[in-house]
């Protein structure tokens, strides 16, 4: 595995390069880009693989979001192997328009169909249906399930973004993010009156009622006709700059939207850096209502302060996660020790940095992290509190010490998808979060 | 009726040929462990998840080292506190191994990357007894020698380190990753040690990975019977246990499509017979008994361990029969518990109206339909349209399959149990008939369903 470590004020520790990666910190593109693809309404990806890459990302999806999902694959066995896959890609297409319908199709590679040679591109375009056909580039061994998701956001503007007049909204490309977190921005975005369009919306289709009878495809989701209208933006946000810049700096120079791109808007100051850029692109000022959110966020924070105030913190999560939450604990009165993400990234471990110069912690910065390493970390250090996914709740109780969830995926628990962690009001789920993990931590030991 | 087609498979006619429903005196299979058709929202899984997630992955004290791409590893990792349980839960599952190849891997190849992976996982984790190595399909296609890489990390690190070529595309299924791992298994592992004693009442239980501690209430039945289990395949199994488990005198299958491979091998080199069981529902688990005692000539103990543990549940058991008589139940499963389950639902006083397999072949078909009713539908890798086609068209009270399903049949408002990971199990023989009737019972009744908008 590749690894970059840098621990700002001090000296960067050199590390051995392992060629073994245990208890990885990221998951391969194509589940990324499914996620993109599963905000966007009546679209279906298209696996260009075998079996496995369908079926598993599809358990992954379930237990996170406990949501149905729906993957197609073209069914790569072993002549295609040999012989190329043109033919299950064609066939596939067909059957699947000819079954379900989809307004839009993401074919997504794999390292199966990427390393066989598939002309993917070629062989789409020679296909004529009515659903909109888009390849996505996703081979599993370049990147991590981020960059997937970097990559479809920016296949879905580049093949359907088209200047057709002014619309006076702003594209907002969210990231890997939950159902809450959407809902939470799409409630500060009403609050400012002003309209966007989400990249990508799974606030709907990945948290769907359950009414009877159940349409054909869940309600919500980005249309094709909003993608389309992205080039006619009066600006564009990326909350994630890992997932979802590329389709924003691809507006910005094939259309000329112009973009910001700042900090994932988790805590105060992001979040108020994150209102200032909307107001700025809209011209619409920040109402009041979102001025008592702020209080009721900082208000929250001076609640708990002396509960949570000087703990020591791991974070493990997606890149602009990982460096929006540093800035938040700092502002918790907490102590960011180690900050690490699973992609490897020198933006990520410059915008920690930047994090770690203008609050004065000395934070251990991990990127390309798998859990071992976090865990190694975590015992070198000597924390209070983890925060990560799922699968590495183990690092807690190992080191028994206090674990709050964040990220994906988290199965073991309820309800996470649903709740925000952007924003003001996803600022006072993770004081809660936090605070009780570390309280409930204390009454067990 | 003969073959038929769904309306939601008229653009696909192909899938005709998957579809029968059921008719006494005729002699129709649906045809099953083909290639899915391109475009399908197929449910199955790979080769790669054969070999690992089913029948290597359970073993509880090897490094199970995944070369490939990152993926492929990360959704094999974990499973909690659902599925494969061992006793050794400090190690097995909670740590996952790759190699992680990235492009230039993929260029230049793998092999220095996947020696120098075994010999720094083993390092760090120098109280296991082997690896396994397994290759991913990208592997396939560079050529990786991981036969050659793996015995000489053996070499260096003076434990077993078994490769297995369990590329995702090799097979239709997860199917020929059973048989890649059983023939793995048996060629590098059965017999290379021998038990510290042995009995003459000793046997193996092959083809249970111990979901939810399936096992753990299935052995002490066969110890009540004065019998020694020498080897599970694979639940809660150690590289040593497989190593020995030549040396029984009986092997019971349990799992009769991810085992058979390894049953016929060894009666073939070693002449350990084997007798197939279904260990699900009182009259299947007492048949399982009293055959496995009739082999050691302890018929006599057979009744009364049957007698004992059928006394314990049968009021329980009567209770829920009165209960569920007539609810009508549709099973979709990897294969056997398809057939499994279908007795232990008329033992419930329920109808199966439909049964449905991810991975059967021909012999698992023909067992459903020796088995089901008249009427009824058998689908052989059924997918989310033909799925909700059918849920809706059925209207099964009870829908039976996996996680990937589960979420579907809610959104449609239909009970559901997973089969394959269980609710609140373990399901097997007994004690777990009991807890399956309670789950059913409790989905079946449950008040929230009377809530949802629109449901008839």
């Amino acid at each position: 595995m590749t690894q970059t470590t840098a621990k700002t004020k001090t000296k960067t520790k050199a590390k051995a390069k392992r060629s073994v990666t245990i208890n990885p910190g990221m998951i391969c593109q194509p589940i990324g880009a499914m996620q993109a693809v599963l905000g966007v309404h009546g679209a279906i990806s298209l696996v260009h693989g075998s079996q496995g890459c369908a079926a598993y990302p599809m358990r992954m999806f379930n237990r996170h979001f406990q949501e149905p999902v729906e993957i197609a694959l073209s069914s790569l066995g072993e002549d295609a192997a040999v012989f190329g896959g043109a033919d299950n890609l064609v066939k596939g297409v067909h059957a699947l328009v000819a079954r379900r319908q989809p307004e839009l199709i993401a074919v997504l590679t794999t390292c199966l169909s990427e390393t066989i040679g598939d002309d993917v591109d070629g062989i789409l375009r020679k296909i004529d249906l009515p659903s909109t056909l888009v390849p996505m580039h996703t081979p599993s061994y370049i990147g991590s399930h981020v960059t997937g998701y970097d990559n479809a956001v920016k296949a879905l503007v580049t093949h359907l973004a088209e200047q057709t007049g002014p619309n006076s909204k702003i594209n907002i490309a969210v990231g890997l993010l939950n159902p809450g977190d959407i809902r939470e921005l799409k409630g500060m975005l009403a609050a400012m009156r002003v309209k966007a369009i989400i990249l990508t919306d799974i606030s709907e289709t990945l948290d769907a009622p359950l009414i009877l009878p159940r349409p054909r495809f869940p309600d919500g989701g980005t249309t094709l006709a909003e993608i389309a209208d992205t080039a006619n933006s009066i600006g564009s946000i990326a909350l994630c700059k890992h997932a979802g810049g590329s389709a924003v700096k691809y507006l910005a120079g094939k259309h000329k939207v112009p973009m910001i791109t700042g900090a994932c808007p988790i805590g105060v100051a992001n979040t108020d850096r994150f209102l200032e850029n909307v107001s700025h692109l809209s011209g619409r000022p920040i109402p009041d209502e979102l001025r008592k959110d702020r209080g009721r966020l900082i208000d929250a924070m001076i609640d708990v302060h002396f509960k949570i105030a000087q703990k020591r913190v791991a974070i493990h999560a997606d890149p602009d996660v990982a460096s929006g939450m540093a800035r938040f604990v700092h502002e918790l009165g907490m102590e960011p020790m180690i900050i690490a993400t699973g992609t490897e990234s020198k933006e990520f471990v410059a915008d920690v940095e930047a994090v770690a110069s203008q609050t004065g912690h000395e934070i251990e910065i991990i990127s390309g992290c798998d859990l071992y390493e976090l865990h190694e970390a975590v015992k070198a250090v000597g924390v209070d509190l983890v925060m990560g996914n799922s699968q590495a709740t183990y690092i807690g109780g190992d080191e028994k010490v206090a674990f709050a969830r964040i990220g994906f995926p988290v199965y073991d628990r309820v309800g996470y998808q649903r709740r925000a962690i952007i924003g003001y009001g996803g600022g006072i789920n993770l004081v809660d979060r936090i605070t009780n993990a570390i309280l409930d931590h204390a009454d067990s030991a | 009726m003969p073959l038929t087609l769904l309306e939601c498979d008229i653009p696909i006619p192909e899938r005709e040929k998957h579809t029968y429903i059921k008719k006494s005196g005729e002699n129709i299979v649906p045809l099953a462990n083909v290639q899915t058709t391109p475009g399908d929202l197929t449910e199955r899984g790979c080769t790669y998840a054969g070999t690992m997630g089913v029948v290597g992955g359970p073993v509880k004290d090897v490094i199970h080292l995944i070369h490939g791409p990152i993926g492929c590893a990360y959704y094999t990792w974990g499973g909690g506190r659902r599925q494969n349980l061992s006793d050794n839960p400090e190690f097995h599952r909670k740590y996952c191994f790759s190699t992680s190849m990235q492009e230039p891997n993929v260029i230049f190849g793998g092999e220095k990357k996947l020696y120098n992976a075994i010999l720094e996982a083993y390092e760090r984790f120098p109280a296991v007894n082997g690896v396994f190595v397994y290759a991913t399909c990208v592997i396939g296609l560079i050529g990786d020698d991981i036969n050659t890489v793996c015995k000489n990390a053996a070499k260096e690190i003076g434990v077993p380190v078994i490769p297995f070529s369990c590329e995702g595309f090799r097979g239709v299924s997860q199917s020929l990753g059973h048989h890649i791992a059983n023939d793995g298994i048996f060629d590098r592992i059965v017999g290379t040690k021998e038990p510290d004693k042995v009995t003459p009442y000793d046997i193996n239980i092959i083809g249970d990975y111990n979901i939810q501690g399936d096992l753990w209430i299935i052995e002490p039945l066969f110890e009540a019977m004065g019998l020694r289990i020498l080897c599970t395949f694979t639940g809660n199994a150690s590289i040593n246990d497989l190593a020995v488990a030549h040396r029984a005198k009986l092997n019971v299958m349990h799992c009769q499509r991810s085992t058979p491979y390894i049953c016929e091998l060894m009666e073939e080199k070693y002449e350990l017979p084997y007798i197939p069981v279904s260990l699900f529902g009182i009259a299947q688990t007492s048949k399982a008994l009293r055959d496995v005692a009739a082999f050691f000539g302890f018929e006599d103990r057979a009744e009364e361990v049957i007698e004992e543990e059928v006394s314990k549940i049968l009021p329980e058991i009567e209770y829920y029969k009165e209960q569920l008589r007539g609810k009508r139940v549709f099973i979709y499963q990897g294969a056997p518990r398809a057939w499994h389950w279908i007795k232990l639902m008329e033992e419930l006083g329920m109808e199966v109206i439909g049964a449905a397999t991810t991975f059967g072949h021909t012999d698992d078909y023909e067992k459903i339909i020796e088995r089901i009713g008249d009427g009824a539908i058998v689908i052989d890798n059924p997918n989310s349209v033909e799925l909700r086609e059918i849920l809706l068209g059925y209207k099964p009270d009870l829908f039976i399959s996996g996680l990937k399903e589960k979420f579907l049949a809610y959104k449609l408002g239909v009970p559901f149990i997973n089969g394959h990971s269980y609710e609140r199990g373990p399901y097997a023989v007994y004690s777990g008939f009991l807890k399956f009737a309670k789950d059913i019972h409790t989905t079946i009744n449950h008040p929230a369903w009377k809530l949802i908008e629109g449901r008839a």
